[in-house]
């Protein structure tokens, strides 16, 4: 056996560095890229491609029927992440191509390009510079089945495309209210949207094609095409409901925009869960280590088994335990160290729940190495953690535990002889809330990309929530 | 020299010179052997010192002091007599008319001439003879002689005499010989032990430095060998990491082709070229010929349509003219006309093979059980068909 196929210990670093850099994505897109452009000189092509360096820039469709606010959302959007907006008649202002020159009098003659040119347009636009490092957004193109085979026989694949849809009622009725503004080009509305000063107000135009049969017309004609032109983004299609205010359907879009796509990269989930006492942090813990194969590492539980082990370090515990003051951080972190660095926490992911408790320990748990890549918030309210934890019981002959509400014990002498551990009191508890609730502020800070959820649920609903947060990959946060 | 100069290119010149009194030259010093000692002079009655303010301009003087003495006082006696000349009274000047001449009053009248008489006399004294040698002195002899004779045995015994004396000179002779050789003895002695020592000695200080050698030999060694295990080690860690970065690397990215491949076709880049052959050339060829084929019976209808509409016209414009004989109506065939007619949603082939193949007959038939009443229904129904027809064409456009 030679060295290359000995088992080798593969330093943490390397998936942690895989992990944050997003090397997976980062060579997936540069094959896709070098697949599709297939140039002479593949090193220098590939050199290029990581120097521009722009794999997170915003590359959006937008589609939906007429007067749905396409436009306008679309106009927000390149506003928000600062990219370009390309429609159909952004495309004909191009001054400098030739292709626009023809589409422009294609236009003029029919009021429609043909797709071949309308297309060729668009890849013309999208090599441009500031296409490529800041981004585009497409609105309104492709409209037919054509149009987006051709887009994406070009090799032009866009990593979010939103979908508006609305009633044909509420549309026909929407469309009737539509007014420009010619200054500037924005879109308003009498109803909705009606801007506050008064000489906009005196410049608006009413626009053609409103009137209702145009409307409805236009509406045939988009459900038509639409219909085959949604199934060539499977995977990244989102459809947002465009009969709620403007502002609703713009964060919808902006949240949607925002996600990373789901990756093939491989993931050792390394889940940390914060919480007080009570919120169920355990028992998530215990779900998640059985259905995904995570190991379970409860901070108390390991100093325990430390103890009982009489490592070197339990005997170092032992005393703190004994007086029942807090072991101090050093330790803890020793024993935490050791357990978090064996080859199957390693390979399977850990989940964590009982250590940071404070911002110092969160550094040293930093300092280690050994960060986690989920981190969860539950928040309960003060009352439903009451409820669970005052009225927990034990019987002492048979070992089991017992809730008075939620798993009451079956017969009364049971009950009878059912005792309270100390730590359940009420005052016990309250302070234990206090005390978290004092550090929870800096652990939010320190763990910028958590997720908080609302804990007081069932415990399988919780599960779900925490489960579509690993699996999802985290949102990047818009520039 | 005694003194010591020191001139480079980057330091000041300096002189330094251990302090000497300087020498006392007096004019005979050129005939003194110059490594005698020369004897030293009071400086303050040295000529060379200059005396007075230095810094006024110095002019440079003669260097033969005595001759210049000497012509001082030379122009000093000339001055003198100058100036006694000045004072000595002379004889007043001759009278206007007059003049003074110098005359001999001497006894005897002397030629004064310019050139003086001269006569060469000499002598020769005798050459010089050689001291003769002083005689001896042998002063005159006085006293008187006397003489004795002393016979051999008469004073002393010479072999007694001569005994401890010689004894004691042969007993020194002796002890100093044997006092020379026993020195001589103790000087090889002590050499021998000087050099038995010095042996040892460099024994001592060879081993010492074969020694030091071996130690530093080791210790070269030690470090080349500790050098070489530390870039081993080195070179170890370094193919570990290496190993373990290609590991990683190849599972962490084993997933990226069929990643890659799946995305493209998700994207629509990767597609299959029969059913994209399919969807843009069969496809639309299909729809066409079925719209084609839709179009024939729809133009066949309206054909229909109006050649119905021609022959109820027709048949209108008789009963218009026949109203006034017979009125007459059989209402059960009646509503058979318009039916098929009101009913777009039945089958074409039913449709087209009652009205086209026999236009005539049949309609021969029905027009003459036809109902007045009936027609214009019938008409409109048509008409409205027609209606119909062209707001769908207008909906397609």
């Amino acid at each position: 056996m030679d060295a290359t196929s000995a088992p080798h210990r593969i330093p943490p670093e390397m998936p942690q560095y895989g992990e944050t850099h997003h090397i997976f994505e980062m060579m997936q897109n540069l094959l896709e890229q070098l697949l599709i452009h297939q140039p002479k000189d593949p090193m220098l092509f590939m050199i290029e491609h990581l120097q521009r360096n722009n794999d997170h820039v915003p590359k959006i469709m937008i589609l939906g029927p007429p007067a749905s606010g396409k436009t306008t959302i679309a106009m927000w959007l390149a506003k928000h992440l600062k990219t370009n907006l390309l429609t159909v008649e952004s495309l004909l202002a191009m001054g400098h191509s030739e292709l626009a020159q023809e589409a422009q009098q294609h236009y003029a003659r029919d009021r429609s390009v043909p797709s071949l040119l309308l297309v060729r347009l668009v890849q013309e636009r999208l090599s441009d510079e500031d296409c490529i490092s800041r981004g585009w957004i497409l609105d309104g193109i492709p409209e037919t089945r054509e149009q987006a085979i051709m887009v994406q026989t070009l090799g032009i694949s866009p990593w979010h495309v939103i979908a508006l849809s609305a009633p044909d009622t509420v549309l026909i009725e929407r469309n009737l209210g539509k007014r420009i503004d010619p200054q500037t080009g924005e879109i308003y509305h009498t109803t909705f949207d009606w801007p506050p000063e008064a000489d906009t107000q005196n410049r608006l135009v009413v626009p053609e094609g409103i009137s209702e049969p145009a409307t409805v017309r236009r509406l045939l004609r988009h459900h038509r095409n639409i219909a085959r032109v949604l199934p060539s983004y499977p995977g990244i299609l989102k459809v947002i409901s465009a009969d709620q205010p403007c502002v609703d359907v713009f964060y919808q879009a902006l949240t949607y925009v925002q996600t990373n796509r789901r990756s093939n990269a491989p993931f050792t989930p390394r889940v940390l869960l914060c919480g007080p006492v009570g919120s169920g942090k355990s028992l998530q813990a215990g779900l998640l280590a059985q259905k995904y194969g995570l190991i379970n590492v409860c901070c108390g539980q390991l100093l325990k088994e430390a103890m009982a082990d009489k490592t070197r370090q339990g005997e170092a515990i032992q005393p703190f335990f004994k007086k029942g003051l807090p072991v101090p951080d050093s330790l803890i972190l020793k024993v935490l160290n050791l357990r978090l660095s064996q080859l199957d926490c390693m390979q399977r992911g850990w989940v964590l729940h009982g250590f940071p408790r404070d911002l110092d320990q969160a550094h040293l748990l930093d300092t280690t190495g050994h960060k986690p890549n989920r981190v969860f918030f539950l928040n309960v309210p003060l009352d439903s953690v009451m409820e669970r934890l005052t009225l927990r019981r034990t019987d002492p002959v048979t070992g089991e535990r017992y809730h008075l509400i939620y798993k009451p014990p079956p017969t009364m002498e049971v009950q009878a002889r059912l005792r309270q551990n100390p730590k359940d009191t009420e005052e016990q508890v309250r302070f234990e809330m206090d005390v978290f609730y004092r550090n929870s502020a800096e652990l939010e800070e320190f763990y910028k990309q958590a997720i908080t959820l609302n804990g007081d649920q069932d415990p399988y609903t919780v599960f779900e929530y925490i489960e579509s947060g690993i699996t999802h990959p985290l949102p990047q946060k818009g520039p | 020299m005694p003194g010591a100069a020191s001139g480079t290119m980057s330091t000041t010149y300096t002189y330094t010179s251990r302090p000497r009194a300087p020498p006392c030259r007096l004019r005979y010093s050129m005939s003194q052997p110059p490594d005698e000692p020369l004897p030293f002079g009071n400086i303050m009655y040295d000529r060379r010192v200059v005396r007075g303010n230095t810094y006024a301009l110095q002019r440079g003087h003669a260097i033969d002091e005595h001759a210049q003495k000497l012509q001082e006082t030379k122009k000093r006696v000339a001055a003198k007599r100058r100036a006694q000349e000045q004072l000595r009274p002379h004889t007043p000047e001759p009278v206007e008319g007059r003049k003074h001449v110098d005359v001999q009053t001497e006894l005897y009248l002397e030629e004064i001439a310019d050139r003086i008489i001269e006569a060469d006399m000499e002598c020769q004294t005798d050459a010089f003879l050689d001291k003769p040698p002083t005689p001896l002195f042998i002063p005159a002899k006085t006293g008187q002689d006397v003489a004795t004779q002393i016979e051999e045995g008469e004073l002393f015994d010479f072999d007694l005499e001569v005994k401890p004396m010689l004894e004691v000179l042969v007993g020194k002779t002796i002890e100093q010989a044997l006092l020379e050789v026993m020195e001589e003895e103790e000087l090889a002695d002590l050499r021998a032990t000087q050099y038995e020592y010095e042996e040892l000695r460099n024994a001592e200080l060879a081993e010492v430095q074969r020694l030091e050698e071996q130690e530093r030999r080791h210790r070269e060694e030690k470090e080349r060998r500790k050098q070489q295990q530390w870039e081993v080690i080195q070179k170890h860690q370094e193919t570990a990491q290496k190993i373990a970065a290609r590991a990683f690397s190849q599972r962490y990215l084993s997933d990226l082709l069929p990643s890659v491949f799946g995305s493209l076709k998700d994207g629509g880049y990767f597609f299959d070229p029969v059913e994209r052959d399919i969807e843009l050339g069969f496809l639309p060829w299909l729809m066409n010929e079925v719209d084609k084929t839709i179009e024939h019976s729809m133009v066949g209808r309206t054909v229909l349509d109006m050649l119905i509409r021609e022959v109820v016209e027709r048949r209108l414009a008789t009963y218009e003219r026949k109203e006034d004989k017979q009125p007459f109506l059989s209402p059960e065939e009646v509503p058979g006309i318009p039916a098929p007619l009101r009913d777009p949603t039945m089958g074409y082939g039913f449709q087209e093979q009652r009205p086209l193949p026999s236009a005539d007959v049949p309609y021969d038939k029905l027009m003459e059980e036809e109902e007045e009443e009936e027609d214009p229904i019938g008409l409109r129904r048509s008409l409205g068909r027609a209606e119909q027809l062209q707001d769908r064409e207008s909906w397609e456009g």
